[in-house]
């Protein structure tokens, strides 16, 4: 580690007053900023703070209404992401650009295949495809499968593999951690390390502050469109740097735990939960008031059973039962049914949550439809009633809620999600990684509004890929490993290494 | 919809993104009166294009293109789209004056909601491409036709009522005029009104979503195909009161004008998006363009030309406007 050379080394990528407005929003704000060569740079800051207006400058995804860019010291104009790519500029972004019905091969290729008579070479696509894997660590994954059968962590390694084949000397990450579990994470570290080290920059945006302790080596802090302060990582504690981000004291990251609960009846009981070979005969008992954790490694059927659970997977057997009932729940609307009272957050707010374009009210009614109408006709009154409600309610900050829910910050986007849930008076919530890609303060939000439902006596189920969350939220955790639950964790049992050593499956999880 | 890199300053233009193909749409109808106008005026020294009775009399005349085009636009609300009006306007025409009597217009109607059923079901529960599904269905409607009726045109005529219906007028308004009226009201209300209308528009924009928000939507893909071969079932009686009969392929010239005069009045050809006005304003767009190219004596293959060429034109307007995603 040589650190003090890469201290001392040049900058490689520099931004000299650079600003960007969308409309009358000013994203970015006169922002001076430099990237040095062979360095991982992490660059920090809430939901809108203008992190991703700065890598899309960068990567030329969007023009810089003034200032300049410069890479090693010559002004650059990228007119389109390829003309950044050519000059080694290199964008992974959040959502996942993989193609899922084209081969992992395919789609590392998929901008500059390598050609033969002006043919697609499959063979040399191919050995490519091998090549690049290798590299990041993946010889498991199979060059010819389809990217749709590959779980979302595997899925982020091809998506990195594709960068890696564009060649690039300046690689930018756009939290492109939030989907994998801490092994995935740390593998991904490894490789990020190793480009590093062959002299690659590496821009990296993420919510998840032990991870940038983790990996980084510089930090920038970005606030409200301005660069606030980059700094050496480990010049500023944890508490500065949050400060510097949100701008204001925050007491704790999780409301407190009550001590744990009387047997009570339990609001929901599962007993052999058995789906195709993705879940195999699992027994969960989650009680009124309790938020239960399901940990684990990504893909271990953890989705699969909330999904199930809501009645989306067919064929699943075993028996539910719901508030001392045994129920059968073959669709979400089945789910939803009085006397069931469920609720699900889904994964992707964007393509299962809600519908973008569609405006906030629209979207928050949408699944109380039956309650807010008379007939067949809806109820004006009703309906806007319960708009202004759950906006109040989980404070979300909107203009109108006429305006496309699209136009809401992602944080306020999953606001919307879960307020259009609460407005169906669940008894049970089925949460799936609910905080993925969402800024500090939000979380902090919903993490005390989990607990608030709790009190009321509500039965949780969380599923989440950050440790911290399972640890700081649940009164228990369910760490499942191939479709099974192998260990459950109560009260001081929930330690980062408790829930590893059993999402391994490792047996020294017992002692 | 993935991150676009611009995103829209969205809250002030929203209004005018889905108003604007209604707002061109409309000037587009007084550019084609006035050019009609202006010819007439100089060939036949007369403004017949503005007089009252000829506007009533092609509004009646575009009442079924109407009738059609408001079921069409349910179901490309949602993103289908169905291919087998024509030969549901035919079968339902052919069907109804073969009953005859009371009983024709409620057989007109129970054949279009009939293959919007079956429309419906192959599209929800197979989860066949409407395009590809509904075509079919229109393949054997026809073959079913043909037998039906041999290959001729049917010898029945159409009831009074039908023809009452389709030519008749109260108080010198065209009795089809005020059917279409009324089919408009019952779509605009269903649309923002009731909760099948909002799932409609949930189940355009991202089926998925509105899946996992509990909303039923095998049943509502199924009831807007349903409406839609009734508006289709509607239609064809309508049409073979105003002819006096049916004939086979009475309903082909109906399928592109309808599609077209709800892409023209700004709903989406993705579903999702739309307001019914704008259905209504590309339909009147489209019998006075067809009328102002008769007056003009345009040869047929001009006419198809021009034809073609506006709604291309007006579609690229709108598409400068709106970003594609998906």
């Amino acid at each position: 580690m040589d650190a003090e050379t890469r201290v001392a080394s040049a900058p490689h990528v520099t931004l000299d007053g650079v600003t960007k407005r969308y409309g009358g929003v000013t994203a970015l704000d006169s922002v001076d900023f430099a990237c040095r060569l062979g360095s991982i740079h992490a660059v920090l800051g809430e939901n809108g703070a203008g992190k991703s207006t700065l890598i899309k400058i960068m990567s030329g995804v969007v023009q810089p209404d003034e200032g300049e860019i410069r890479l090693d010291g010559k002004p650059m104009t990228f007119a389109h992401p390829a003309a950044a790519n050519a000059k080694g500029i290199v964008c992974i972004f959040q959502e996942l650009s993989l193609m899922s019905d084209l081969s992992v091969a395919d789609n590392i290729s998929i901008s500059d295949p390598p050609r033969r008579f002006g043919l697609i070479d499959r063979k040399a696509q191919r050995r490519r495809a091998e090549q690049l894997l290798a590299r990041i660590g993946c010889e498991d994954v199979n060059p010819l499968s389809r990217v749709r059968d590959l779980p979302l962590s595997r899925r982020q390694m091809v998506e990195i593999a594709k960068a890696l084949a564009k060649e690039p000397t300046v690689l930018i990450l756009d939290e492109a951690t939030s989907a994998l579990t801490a092994a995935d994470v740390d593998t991904v570290f490894g490789i990020l390390r190793r480009l590093r080290d062959d002299g690659i920059s590496i821009l990296t945006i993420s919510h998840r502050m032990h991870e940038i302790e983790a990996v980084a080596d510089r930090c920038s802090v970005f606030r409200n469109g301005r660069h606030i302060e980059t700094f050496d990582q480990g010049a500023r504690t944890e508490g500065e740097i949050v400060q510097m981000m949100i701008g204001r004291e925050i007491s704790a990251h999780f409301p407190p735990k009550p001590p744990p609960p009387e047997v009570a009846t339990p609001m929901l009981q599962l007993s052999g939960y058995s789906w195709e070979n993705r879940l195999k005969s699992i027994d969960l008992s989650v009680g009124a008031g309790e938020i239960v954790g399901l940990g684990g490694l990504d893909g271990q059927g953890q989705k699969e059973l909330l999904l199930g659970l809501f009645g989306v997977l067919k064929d699943v057997s075993g028996t539910v039962t719901v508030q001392g009932k045994t129920v059968k729940i073959k669709s979400p609307q089945d789910a939803k049914k009085a006397g069931v009272d469920l609720a699900l957050i889904p994964e992707d707010r964007k393509t299962e949550g809600l519908m973008l374009p569609m405006s906030i009210a629209d979207n928050l009614t949408i699944a109380s439809l039956s309650r807010l109408s008379a007939g067949p006709f809806v109820n004006p009154a009703a309906m806007t009633a319960a708009v202004e409600d759950g906006i109040k309610r989980m404070q979300i900050k909107v203009g109108s809620e006429f305006d496309p829910v699209s136009t809401l910050s992602g944080g306020n986007q999953q606001k919307v999600v879960i307020a259009k849930w609460l407005m169906t008076d669940p008894k049970i919530v089925l949460l799936n990684d609910p905080t993925r890609g969402i800024d500090v303060g939000t979380k902090q939000e919903i993490y005390r509004l989990l607990r608030d439902l709790a009190e009321t006596g509500a039965a949780i189920i969380l599923y989440s890929t950050d440790y911290e969350e399972l640890i700081g939220c649940c009164d228990r955790v369910a760490v499942m490993y191939d479709g099974q639950i192998v260990r459950e964790l109560a009260g001081a049992e929930i330690t980062e290494r408790n829930i590893i050593a059993s999402a391994l499956n490792m047996d020294e999880a017992a002692a | 919809m993935t991150s676009v890199p611009s995103d829209p300053p969205a809250s002030r233009f929203r209004l005018s993104e889905d108003d604007k193909p209604i707002v061109v749409a409309a000037s587009f109808i007084v550019i084609i009166l006035a050019i009609g106008t202006a010819y007439t005026l100089s060939t036949q020294g007369t403004a017949t294009l503005l007089s009252p009775q000829y506007l009533l009399q092609q509004l009646q005349v575009g009442a079924f293109l109407g009738i059609v085009a408001a079921g069409m636009m349910l179901v490309i609300l949602l993103g289908h789209i169905d291919l087998s009006v024509p030969w549901t306007i035919a079968a339902a025409a052919m069907m109804a004056t073969t009953v005859g009597g009371p009983a024709a217009i409620p057989v007109g109607l129970a054949v279009g909601l009939l293959v919007g059923l079956v429309n419906g079901m192959g599209v929800a529960y197979l989860r066949i491409p409407s395009m590809i599904f509904t075509l079919g269905v229109n393949a054997v409607m026809r073959g079913l036709m043909v037998a039906h009726t041999g290959g001729f045109a049917p010898q029945t005529a159409a009831t009074d009522l039908m023809q009452y219906l389709a030519v008749g007028k109260i108080l010198g308004i065209p009795v089809a005029l005020l059917v279409w009226a009324a089919v408009s009201i019952g779509v605009m209300v269903l649309l923002q009104r009731t909760s099948f209308g909002k799932s409609i528009y949930a189940i355009g924009n991202k089926e998925a979503a509105a899946y996992l928000a509990g909303v039923p939507t095998k049943r509502m893909i199924i009831g807007a195909f349903c409406l839609c071969g009734m508006a289709a079932g509607l239609a064809g009686t309508l049409l073979a009161g105003y002819s006096t009969k049916a004939y086979q392929g009475m309903g082909d010239a109906y399928l592109l004008p309808a599609i077209a005069a709800v892409v023209i009045g700004g709903t989406h050809i993705l579903g999702g998006r739309g307001r019914y006005i704008g259905t209504l304003i590309g339909v009147i767009l489209i019998v006075l363009l067809n009328s102002v190219l008769s007056i003009m004596q345009m040869p047929e293959a001009g006419r198809q030309v021009i034809y073609g060429s506006v709604i291309i034109g007006m579609l690229l307007v709108y598409g400068r406007g709106r970003k594609v995603t998906s």
